[in-house]
Formats: C-alpha cells, sequence, structure tokens
C-alpha cells in the first residue's frame, strides 16, 4: 500500500481513494482543464531535458490520446480532473517548479501497486501514462549524442517514417561506412 | 440460419483466411463457413492503442491459455500458458512476423538422419507458392541473401540492421559464422548473405510492422483479412461465425465426411453444419483433439487415428539463450525495431541436420534500456544518462531444431477452457543426446558473445512451447506412417483437409508462418484443378 510512505502533498493529495479508475461516465474535460493537464504534460519535458525546444510538436499526438481517453469507456475524465486538484495542491504547497520536481522525482509512490490516494492516482493513471506517451512520441530521441554518437530514430511502438527505407528509420549499421565508435 | 456450405473451415487464423482467400477470388460466390471459437476482438482501434502504448496493455491477453487449461508431462517443460491467441484471426494477433521459408534439407530429415520423418514433398514443390505467400504476407527481405533458392525476389526491400548489430557481425566473421559448406557451392565453403530478417509488412505499417497492437491494420493479422473477404460485396456467400467450437466431426461412411457440430457459445445451443469439403485449420493443438474426438462406429479411434498417430510426434523449437554484457554503452545504443534484424544461417544447413540445426539471431530487444521505465521510477535525466550509456547488454538467440518422436504427443485432457474447446495436455521428453546436442550448440553461441569482447551473464536452453508446435498430425505417405497425403487429406477420407503446422512432418529451424500460407495457397490451388477435373 501507499499510504504510509507518501511523504509529499497535504490532505488532497493523501486522501484515500479506491484503486479502481475514478468514476467519470458522461462527463467531459473543459478547456481550462486541458490547459492544467498540458501544463503537467510539458513540465516532463522540462524536467528531463528530453525536448528539441519545447513539447510543442507533440501537442496534436499528446491531445489525440486525450480525447482517446475521454471519449471512450472507460473515461479517465474524472482521473485528469483528479490530477488537477493534486497539482494545485502541490503548487500552493512548493511553488510550481518544486511541485513538480516533489512529484516526478520525490512521490515515493510505488508505481505497481495499486494507487489508493489522490496523488497515487495522479502518478500512476495521469502522470506514468502521460510519460509513456511523451517518450514514445519522439521524447527518446534526446538520447545517443552525449558522448557523440548518433541521435535514437526509434522506439519500439513509435509510429513514424515511411513505408520505404529510403531514409533510415533507426541508427543503422552499414557495414562501408565507419561505424567504429565503440572500438 | 445456412446450414450447408460448399467448404466449412474449422478456426479462424491464418491458414482459414488464406484459403478463402484464395477460393472466393477464384469463384466469387463459393459458399464458405469458417467456424471460429473464440470472440472478436476489435482491432483498429485508437483507444485500445493509447491503453497498449501507454499502459502495455493489449485486449485479446485473456483468451490466452491459463495454466489450468494446459500442461505438461515429460522430462522437459512445454509452455503452453499464454502463448495462443484463440479468437477470430487466431495468434497472427500477435505473432512476430518473422518470415522464413523452410530450406530443401527440411523436406528429407529422416532420409538425411535416419530421425526425424520426410515430407511427402520437396522444396521444389512449394517454391512458387512460397513466393505468393510472401506477396501476400508482403514480406520485406534482403534478394542478394543466397541462404536459399528461390525464383522471385522479395516484394519490399529489407529492414537494414542497427547499429548494434554491427558488433556482433564482426564476431561472426571471425568466427566463420558467415561461411557455409554445402549446398550453395557443394564441397567449398562460400560466405552466406544471410544477415537480414525477412518480416511481413503487410499493406500500410509506418515502421516495424511488429507492433503487438496496431490502430490502422497495418501489421498482417490474418483478421483484417477475414475483415476484407467479409466487406467485399462479391463474396455473398461467405460467412464467419465467432463464439462457435466445434467439437465434433461426423461421416456418413468411412471415407464421407458429411458435417461438423458445434456450440454456440452465446446462446449454449448446439447445431450440425454439413459441407462438402471440411477443412480443420484449428491449429496444431486442436486438430488432433478434435480428430480423436470425432469417434464413431467408422472410426472408433477418432477420425484418421487407426494407427494411433494423431497427436504424436509433436515438435516446437527450443530457444537457446546467451546474453553478454558490455562495461559500457557510449553511444547510446538501444534496439529500435522490436524484431531481430540480424540472422544468420551458417546453422541451418543440412551438414548440421543430424546434431539439430539452429536458426541464430541477435535477440529482438537488446540492447536496451526502458527510458520511461526509469523516468516513471523517479530517476533524474543525470541518472538516467548513466544507465543509457553505462553497461549494455547483447542477447544472441537461436532456435534449435527438433525431431518428432513418437512418444511425444498432445492430446485432450478432461474439462473444457472458457470457450469451450478441450483442454490440453502435452508429453513431452528429450533424450541425453539431444540435452547435449542442445548444450553444444549453445557452446558456439557463447564463442560469439566472448568474441564480441563480453562478459557471458547467462547461457540458458529456454523450454519449447506452443508457439511454434508442429507435426500432431502429419503428412506422409501412408496411414501407417502419417495422418494425412501429400495433399494434407486425411488417409482414407475423401473430403476431410488439415490445413495447419498441425500437418508439417518437420518443424525446420525457422519459424512456420510462411511455410503455413504456402501450403494453404497449394491447397487452393489442390481444390480449384479438383473442381475443374
Ligand atoms: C507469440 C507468438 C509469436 C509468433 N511469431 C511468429 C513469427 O514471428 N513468425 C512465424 O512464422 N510464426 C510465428 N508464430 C506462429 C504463428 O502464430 C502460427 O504459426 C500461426 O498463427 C498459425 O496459424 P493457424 O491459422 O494455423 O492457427 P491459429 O492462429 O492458432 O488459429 C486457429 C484458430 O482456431 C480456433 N479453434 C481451435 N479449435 C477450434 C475448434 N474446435 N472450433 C473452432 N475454432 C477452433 C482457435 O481459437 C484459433 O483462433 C508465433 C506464435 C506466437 C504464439
Ligand atoms: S509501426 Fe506499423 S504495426 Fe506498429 S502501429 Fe504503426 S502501422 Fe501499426
Amino acid at each position: 500500500m501507499n499510504e504510509e510512505v507518501t511523504s509529499i502533498g497535504g490532505s488532497v493529495c493523501n486522501e484515500k481513494l479506491s484503486a479502481g479508475l475514478i468514476f467519470a461516465e458522461g462527463q467531459n474535460l473543459t478547456h481550462q482543464n486541458k490547459e492544467a493537464l498540458w501544463e503537467i504534460f510539458e513540465a516532463i519535458g522540462f524536467s528531463w531535458s528530453n525536448t528539441i525546444y519545447n513539447s510543442n510538436n507533440q501537442r496534436s499526438s499528446w491531445y489525440e490520446m486525450l480525447k482517446a481517453k475521454t471519449e471512450n469507456a472507460p473515461n479517465y475524465t474524472g482521473e485528469y480532473v483528479n490530477a488537477i486538484y493534486v497539482i494545485d495542491e502541490l503548487k500552493a504547497m512548493y511553488g510550481k517548479e518544486d511541485a513538480y520536481k516533489k512529484l516526478f522525482f520525490e512521490s515515493n509512490i510505488d508505481n505497481s501497486a495499486p494507487p489508493t490516494t489522490r496523488l497515487a492516482h495522479c502518478k500512476v493513471y495521469v502522470v506514468n501514462e502521460f510519460i509513456r506517451m511523451q517518450i514514445t512520441a519522439g521524447g527518446f530521441k534526446s538520447w545517443g549524442t552525449k558522448y557523440g554518437g548518433e541521435q535514437a530514430k526509434n522506439y519500439h511502438g513509435f509510429l513514424g517514417g515511411t513505408r520505404y527505407n529510403r531514409i533510415s528509420k533507426v541508427r543503422a549499421y552499414n557495414p562501408d561506412s565507419n561505424n567504429l565508435k565503440n572500438e | 440460419m445456412k446450414n450447408q456450405f460448399d467448404y466449412i473451415i474449422v478456426g479462424g487464423g491464418v491458414a482459414a483466411a488464406t484459403i478463402a482467400k484464395g477460393l472466393l477470388e477464384h469463384k466469387h460466390d463459393t459458399s464458405i463457413l469458417i467456424l471460429e471459437a473464440g470472440p472478436e476482438i476489435i482491432a483498429k482501434d485508437r483507444r485500445f492503442w493509447w491503453d497498449y502504448i501507454t499502459r502495455g496493455e493489449r485486449p485479446y491477453t485473456f483468451t490466452y491459455d491459463q495454466k489450468f487449461e494446459a500442461n505438461s508431462t515429460g522430462n522437459i517443460d512445454y509452455q503452453t500458458d499464454g502463448v495462443r491467441v484463440k479468437a477470430y484471426g487466431g495468434s497472427t494477433m500477435h505473432w512476430g512476423a518473422w518470415s522464413l521459408r523452410f530450406r530443401p534439407e527440411d523436406f528429407n530429415l529422416f532420409t538425411n538422419t535416419g530421425e526425424g520423418a520426410d515430407w511427402p514433398i520437396n522444396y521444389e514443390d512449394l517454391e512458387t507458392y512460397y513466393n505468393d505467400a510472401e506477396a501476400y504476407l508482403s514480406v520485406c527481405g534482403d534478394d542478394s541473401a543466397n541462404w536459399v533458392p528461390r525464383s522471385k525476389p522479395y516484394p519490399v526491400p529489407p529492414f537494414e540492421w542497427t547499429a548494434a548489430d554491427g558488433e556482433m557481425i564482426k564476431a561472426w566473421e571471425q568466427l566463420d559464422v558467415v561461411y557455409q559448406d554445402g549446398d550453395i557451392n557443394p564441397g567449398k565453403k562460400s560466405k552466406i548473405k544471410s544477415g537480414k530478417m525477412p518480416v511481413a509488412r503487410y499493406r500500410k505499417c509506418m515502421t516495424t510492422g511488429t507492433c503487438k497492437y496496431c490502430p490502422i491494420g497495418g501489421r498482417f493479422n490474418a483478421q483484417y483479412v477475414l475483415d476484407d473477404l467479409k466487406e467485399d460485396s462479391r463474396f455473398i456467400n461467405f460467412e464467419v461465425r465467432v463464439n462457435s467450437p466445434v467439437h465434433k466431426v461426423n461421416t456418413s461412411s468411412k471415407s464421407k465426411i458429411e458435417s461438423v457440430t458445434y456450440t454456440d457459445n452465446i446462446n449454449g445451443k448446439e447445431h450440425t453444419i454439413t459441407g462438402d469439403t471440411i477443412i480443420l485449420a484449428s491449429g496444431a493443438y486442436n486438430v488432433p483433439k478434435l480428430l480423436r474426438a470425432s469417434k464413431n462406429e467408422f472410426w472408433e479411434n477418432g477420425i484418421g487415428n487407426d494407427y494411433d498417430l494423431v497427436g504424436r510426434f509433436v515438435v516446437s523449437h527450443s530457444m537457446l539463450n546467451v546474453v553478454g554484457k558490455a562495461q559500457s554503452n557510449p553511444n547510446g545504443w538501444f534496439q529500435e525495431y522490436d524484431f531481430p534484424t540480424l540472422m544468420s544461417h551458417s546453422y541451418n544447413t543440412k551438414e548440421h541436420q543430424k546434431k539439430g540445426k539452429i536458426f541464430m539471431f541477435k535477440n529482438r530487444t537488446t540492447p536496451n534500456v526502458d527510458i520511461a521505465q526509469l523516468m516513471i521510477d523517479g530517476k533524474t535525466r543525470e541518472e538516467i544518462d548513466e544507465i543509457v550509456y553505462g553497461e549494455m547488454t547483447v542477447n544472441i538467440q537461436a532456435f534449435l531444431e527438433e525431431k518428432g518422436k513418437h512418444s511425444n504427443r498432445l492430446e485432450a485432457k478432461p474439462g473444457k477452457d472458457r470457450f469451450g474447446l478441450p483442454q490440453t495436455t502435452v508429453h513431452f521428453s528429450r533424450t541425453e543426446e539431444e540435452m547435449k546436442n542442445a548444450n553444444d550448440r549453445l557452446k558456439l553461441l557463447e564463442q560469439i558473445i566472448e568474441k564480441m569482447g563480453l562478459e557471458i551473464i547467462s547461457s540458458r536452453v529456454d523450454k519449447p512451447g506452443g508457439h511454434h508446435t508442429t507435426g500432431t498430425a502429419r503428412m506422409g505417405t501412408s496411414p501407417e506412417n502419417s495422418v494425412a497425403d501429400k495433399f494434407m487429406k486425411v488417409h482414407d477420407t475423401d473430403n476431410l483437409y488439415i490445413c495447419s503446422n498441425a500437418a508439417f512432418p518437420t518443424g525446420s529451424a525457422v519459424n512456420p508462418t510462411l511455410t503455413l500460407t504456402a501450403m494453404a495457397f497449394r491447397l487452393v490451388d489442390h481444390f480449384i484443378k479438383k473442381k475443374q477435373n
């Protein structure tokens, strides 16, 4: 169980909830809700420095995910609204920058356990899923170059490129080229 | 409800879809009924896809055999749980799409080694059907490859090797793994070009073609073929019934197969449907179980089982697996595709048949770092960098060819699964010599890992399993040595066919589905010629 080790947030974050998805059939996100959620998504890119300039080139994919998750059952609207409450409390307590730092790096939430607090719901159903989406949709590309290597081009399940192989879709080995960086 | 058809096909996987497509394209008003025990899983759905991407969930995994539904006995654990998809589309819902031809010697295993069996046909009999199958699946591959004879180029160019493949290629060159004795230039060692994995690309896939759930129908999945047939207004007499497990094949004499009986899982009602031709395309697990369950006055031990051979000679592939570790990964490599891009057939040749051929490949997931998981776990950018550019593991794997033994048998055990199909038990043992051969083969893989300058951290023979189960109702020349003839017609029947890996007398060292698809094309051709005569 998560609650014993939870060490951040106040009464909202630590309020107990059952582990299942928060019921929200028939509910929709408002424009303001979406803007608040986008801030969480953008904070991922800032916190791990893995976007090119910012997250804007992922906005349409992210939005499409939000739509798929709120317009089809099971409806995530309740989880998304909960996440906004959680982040609002964290920001009120720690200020914006530290709120995300606490949420991403210091939440102490067990990501593989059923989430039983508002904070755990926010981490498991929203933050963790946003992270997977962010990495798959291009966040992975910021790895590879640290020691002069090539930028990563593809990730498991990444939808990109074309059907034809004119442009390499992965960091490729070509026996004729200089590929000796590892030697 | 219509209860008489030209063709009844039991099972709704790739074998069924390929036959139906072939017959319907030849004659649009052919009446065909496919009976599939499992449900229809929603395909091409954006929400399911996002759940796959963000949560790793796949909507069909609930159809897998559970441990209690399928077990094994013998000195080797045979993995059945969590493998087969029982649903409209069958196991192509989640297959890897690796699409390799068997090699000529696979058709003559007994002649070459005194063990296992021969096919009643040769590679040459199947070669043009392999071309058809590759065109249908859009197999991408390297036309300059010479590891297997082919009369037509691949329909789609190959995937490139990934950067990390290069290190293994260099090790192979040092160990002569790129050279092959025999078939290509008999008596000479010639360099083989076999390195690029052929993969089914199907039609719209933009990147990898192997995602385990695709939102646009890009990867190959038999479900999409069946959908296309159902939606095609020319095919007015084509029907698929899901949730419809067949539990008996009925005959009116020894040779004349008349009908099948199935239960509608939605309302529990039983139906008997007659067909001129009946094809069992229900997979290597269910073909033998259904034949043995179909007992009557003409076939006291089940159809095709007068010589007690149904379900015997079961083979699969064991996976040989060696993992090596490098101290660092300065290029931050991770396997960017979800399938192996590098393969070798040097030990998949006639010379290696006696000991058991292997088909080697650099595995599909290493080197790898699950960056998203590290972020979820709260690791900082600096900590993740240390992991990405730090220790790197590389895994070489191989499928090991096995030979069918009379004592290894797959059969029904009492009780039904959740879809109304009989539960399964597999009796599977290996001899000491087979164990030794497997371990000898492992040594070769270990040498490769060592040549790459890596430290071996694990070396093992993984268990065989349901993925590539083969041989359980095999073809042959007579009822004394087999269940079906060279057209996969059950011996001593006029109109009962098997279209399944079950009918393969050998399993080669490579994946079975391209060969199965080629056999389905050949069967369609046989039906058309039979009708014309
Ligand atoms: C994880 C995995 C990965 C694989 N990857 C590859 C790969 O990369 N390359 C490759 O070549 N092969 C691969 N395979 C093997 C491939 O999936 C099979 O060869 C192929 O799916 C067999 O097709 P099929 O139509 O014969 O049978 P199936 O796909 O098993 O379909 C048979 C269908 O029949 C139904 N059925 C069974 N009994 C009855 C009954 N009595 N009445 C009605 N319906 C019935 C079942 O529910 C099932 O849906 C893989 C398999 C697995 C499990
Ligand atoms: S990469 Fe191919 S298989 Fe994967 S989701 Fe995209 S189109 Fe589908």
